[in-house]
């Protein structure tokens, strides 16, 4: 047994342990799992920057551990722990105005899970491992989202994401059975030697575009994005954030590894579906954007536009691609994970609206300033760290030439900059109506943010980060 | 100090300044305001010292250096991000040591003519900062993507700064600006993407990349995708219309250095990037642009006369004498290309003080309506002159900045043998008389006749007031009556460009 395993098994050890711990004392309200969690997790990120990142093992033929998938692995575990601490102030009294949510230890023995189900994902070997990952990081998810079991919005998203999940579950299954069906077994290696054998055949490129049409689903490519948006409403806000992030990340991971793994071959056929798709996803989600005034239907909508982006890059070299996206998934949490904490904090006594945000430029200054950084990180404004993963992601499209497609991307970037300096107008230049309500903001968020600010900042600046994502990808 | 130490500080100061105000109460207005003068102050000798020693290398001697292939001083460069190739390298040549000179001379009296400011005075200086730090950045930079970055950070503060501070439709000039400028960059971006990639060398540097000879399909599509890129910012027509809304919505010390300073960067990069670096694109698509610019210059003048509001007015011109900056560089001659660069430096230090005294005016008058003027010599007397010369600069009087510059623009221009250069040229020149009407119209409106009752209260200008006047009417006629030393360091910085146009 190697060490490059211990965080996967870590992870699985502290999910069990905090569900025995809870049936074991039997008080539905202690803290104890949330401090486990969070200090877990930690400690788990920890032990996976320190792993080694130029090895690769391969467990029971089944389960691989790359430096790529331990990168994969810390954007999973950070947004896992970003969401932890979200969550803090959603289970107390008064910390939320839509109400308490109840059973703690369960709630995070499920985001335990789903990560585990993540960290599956990039670490398959064969489309069975592949399944069994996506699964297990896609069904809790559903439980997650009706957690405001009293809110109508919370049980209607639950019910609309199991539906929707479930049918690009089956696609999976059946776009499964082809790509079996041609190359008669489920690893990768024999998928990849017949996509090199004959590239052509219309069945297994069948198969490819079903399993591809399943995975837009949880990436929320435009046709199959339209749960987003009420899902990402009706949840509740730490789940919406883990959905906007862990979930679209580790489709992403799953796309990656197909893409540049078993279906390498096809690449260039694939290349032009990826840059349709890409171009109608972030129109769509950008043009969406433009009317929203609830603030997680907005993000709904940014982030499936930001999942346009990244799929553009994936129209580039292997490296180009799996660099850029890794680099941009960690800029993208950081600010996605800020803009939900601003939410959390808006949410604690009000509506989540763009009208909450008013005066907070002239009241809350330095709360304002922290959402105009987030704000202009997602837009791509430099020095911020959205600009850099941005000009990556065009560069690895611009890099095989298709400069139509980068110009395409940067002006939809244009689009989405506008909706954006609507929340700063709003935050900032907007007199509002009535007498603003004082934002309380408690310990975790404060350090939350200023710890994302300042990541969001030195991702952009620091090249060091960047250049070991290159290194281990290379 | 050594040069590229200089560099990096000059463009780090004004980001120091802003991080110096952040500790600041916020009800200390006038330690904020002292932070960013003093600090700009130290910056605007910095920059002398910068001329000074660059003259002192360079040489204002055109024969010197007309030899020579190096063509940026105080250069010095550093790996920063490896994942692409990214360095921070820096250097100047004397178009940008001018264009710094500027800024800091702009900046540095748009402080002053802003000291009246009172709502929220910490977010506004900070701001204004971090726009000029940007600015200076662009001029140190010779990688494309540092470049562009500053660009970036120049022009998003603007959103701000017009919609808080701002007056009229500030919102929407706000909203409207800085989507058409971004929308810019949109272009920019792909044109250096493409230029990275074309080149083969995989570099942003603007040195390496100047010696590549890209293939002719390439530079077909890529120029006018820099040269508009690049021009948005310049408002060149079609795209100028964020320009007079934005400017006539702004407070004053950011119409000064928009108008100023930032428009420039537009031509910057059409004339460092597009035409530079792309030279034989740039012949395919010359007299495309020429007829674009054309319609500029006398399409602005045109507008201008039928505006009522000072700032409109003033504006418009903008649009028209910006619009002379390109005409020059379309030109493709040696005199033409200096001839805009030339207008550079004369149309912002001319419209850094219409705009600066139209904000002294309005601050007086409260109505910036022309109609609404009159007499204005007799209670302001020192303002109402500074107004007069503002508008003579501005219709290229002699002995003022402004004949320098255009007649090398139209001279440069009808050295072309081209018939459309001639034509343009023709019809370009046309638009001075026009120029004529309206500053001629407009000046008299406002400074002379019976002074109107509501107006006869009022005080001329406090010496606080005087200084930043008095800073940019004496640039105004040093570069009137002694171009020789700004004229011979263009020369040099030309001369390259000009040789690789010429290839």
């Amino acid at each position: 047994m190697n060490i490059l395993l211990l965080p996967d098994l870590l992870i699985i050890l502290l999910a069990a342990s905090i569900l025995a711990i809870d049936l074991y004392r039997g008080k539905p309200q202690s803290t104890v799992s949330f401090h486990m969690s969070w200090i877990g997790l930690l400690v788990i990120f920890c032990l996976l920057i320190i792993l080694p990142y130029d090895q690769e093992i391969t467990y029971w033929g089944t389960y691989k551990v790359t430096g790529i998938s331990l990168l994969f692995k810390q954007v999973f575990v950070l947004s896992s722990l970003c969401t932890v601490l979200l969550s803090a102030p959603y289970f107390k009294p008064g910390g939320n105005a839509r109400g308490v949510l109840r059973y703690r230890s369960e709630f995070y023995f499920i985001i335990l899970l789903c990560t585990f189900g993540m960290f599956a994902v990039v670490s398959a070997t064969g489309l069975l491992t592949l399944f069994i990952g996506m699964e297990l990081a896609t069904i809790p998810l559903y439980i997650l989202s009706g957690y405001q079991k009293e809110d109508s919005l919370s049980v209607e998203a639950a019910t609309k994401y199991i539906i929707m999940g479930s049918l690009s579950t089956g696609l999976l299954v059946f776009g499964y059975s082809f790509l079996y069906g041609c190359a008669g077994s489920l690893s990768f290696k024999a998928i990849s030697v017949f996509a090199m054998a004959s590239p052509t055949d219309p069945l297994f490129r069948l198969g490819v575009l079903f399993v591809l049409a399943a995975i837009g689903f949880k990436l929320t490519i435009f046709p199959f994005h339209m749960w987003a948006p009420d899902v990402y409403d009706g949840a509740p806000t730490p789940v919406t954030a883990f959905i906007s992030v862990s979930s679209k990340a580790v489709a992403i991971g799953f796309l990656l590894i197909l893409v540049y793994g078993p279906l390498a071959p096809l690449h260039n056929y694939l290349q032009i579906i990826l840059l349709i798709l890409a171009g109608a996803t972030m129109t769509v989600g950008n043009l969406g954007a433009l009317k929203q005034k609830r603030l997680r239907r907005f993000m709904a909508y940014s982030s499936i536009a930001q999942a346009g982006y990244i799929i553009m890059a994936m129209a580039g070299t292997a490296a180009a691609a799996y660099s850029s996206i890794i680099y941009y998934l960690f800029v993208y949490a950081a600010a996605n994970y800020a803009i939900f904490f601003i939410i959390s904090i808006v949410g604690r006594n009000g509506e989540e609206e763009f009208k909450s945000l008013q005066g907070m430029g002239k009241q809350n200054p330095v709360l304002a300033a922290v959402l105009m950084l987030t704000l202009f990180s997602l837009g791509g404004i430099p020095p911020l760290a959205g600009f850099m993963g941005k000009f990556l992601l065009f560069a690895a499209a611009a890099e095989r030439g298709f400069y139509s497609m980068v110009i395409f991307a940067a002006l939809n970037s244009t689009i989405s900059l506008y909706y954006y300096l609507l929340l700063v107008k709003e935050a900032y230049i907007i007199k509002p109506a009535i007498a603003p309500r004082v934002l309380v903001i408690d310990n975790i968020q404060r350090i939350s943010l200023v710890l994302l600010t300042s990541a969001m900042v030195s991702l952009g600046l620091i090249p060091l980060f960047s250049s070991n994502i290159m290194a281990i990808v290379q | 100090m050594n040069g590229p130490f200089l560099l990096t500080t000059i463009w780090i100061m004004p980001f120091a300044i802003a991080l110096a105000s952040l500790p600041v109460r916020h009800d200390n207005h006038r330690l904020i305001k002292m932070i960013s003068l003093v600090g700009n102050l130290i910056n605007f000798i910095l920059i002398v010292v910068l001329t000074l020693q660059f003259i002192d290398v360079a040489g204002a001697d055109p024969a010197a250096t007309t030899s020579s292939s190096s063509l940026f001083h105080f250069a010095y460069k550093t790996s920063w991000f490896k994942i692409m190739n990214i360095e921070y390298n820096i250097g100047v040549d004397a178009i940008s040591v001018l264009m710094m000179l500027l800024t800091s001379i702009v900046i540095f009296c748009g402080i002053l003519a802003s000291w009246n400011i009172n709502k929220q005075v910490k977010e506004f200086f900070i701001l204004l900062n971090v726009l000029v730090a940007g600015v200076y950045g662009v001029f140190v930079s010779l990688d494309l993507f540092t470049l562009f970055l500053f660009y970036e950070i120049a022009v998003l503060p603007m959103y701000l700064l017009i919609g808080l501070w701002g007056t009229g439709r500030k919102k929407y000039a706000a909203m409207k600006l800085t989507l058409m400028l971004v929308a810019g960059s949109a272009f920019i971006l792909t044109g250096i993407l493409a230029l990275y990639f074309e080149s083969g060398l995989s570099t942003f540097d603007l040195n390496l990349l100047s010696q590549v000879r890209f293939a002719d399909s390439f530079q077909y599509w890529a120029f006018p995708i820099i040269f508009l890129g690049f021009g948005v910012l310049g408002a060149i027509f079609p795209f100028h219309t964020w320009s007079p809304d934005g400017h006539a919505s702004a407070p004053t010390a950011v119409s000064m250095l928009h108008a100023g300073v930032l428009m420039k960067l537009g031509g910057y990069g059409c004339l460092r990037v597009g035409m530079y670096l792309l030279p034989e694109g740039a012949h395919m698509w010359m007299s495309f642009f020429l007829v674009l610019v054309t319609i500029n210059v006398l399409y602005g003048a045109f507008a201008a006369i039928r505006q009522t509001d000072l700032k409109y007015i003033t504006a418009y011109s903008s649009v028209s004498h910006c619009g002379l900056v390109l005409f020059g560089f379309t030109a493709m001659t040696f005199t033409g290309l200096k001839g805009g660069v030339l207008q550079m430096i004369s149309h912002g230090l001319m419209t850094a003080l219409f705009f600066c005294l139209i904000g002294m005016i309005y601050g007086r008058t409260h109505t910036r309506t022309v109609s609404e003027m009159g007499g204005l010599m007799k209670v302001m007397p020192f303002l109402s002159v500074a107004f007069v010369i503002a508008g003579f600069a501005g219709l290229g009087l002699p002995s003022l900045s402004g004949f320098v510059a255009e007649v090398n623009v139209f001279v440069g221009s009808f050295a072309n043998p081209a018939t459309i250069n001639r034509v343009c040229t023709v019809l370009a020149i046309l638009s001075i008389v026009v120029t004529a009407v309206y500053l001629l119209r407009t000046v008299n409106t406002v400074v002379n006749g019976p002074v109107s009752q509501k107006f006869a209260m009022l005080s001329d200008a406090a010496t606080l007031e005087k200084i930043p006047v008095t800073i940019l009417l004496f640039c105004l006629f040093g570069m009137g009556i002694l171009p020789g030393w700004i004229i011979n360091l263009v020369n040099n910085a030309v001369n390259p460009i000009f040789n690789n146009l010429m290839r």
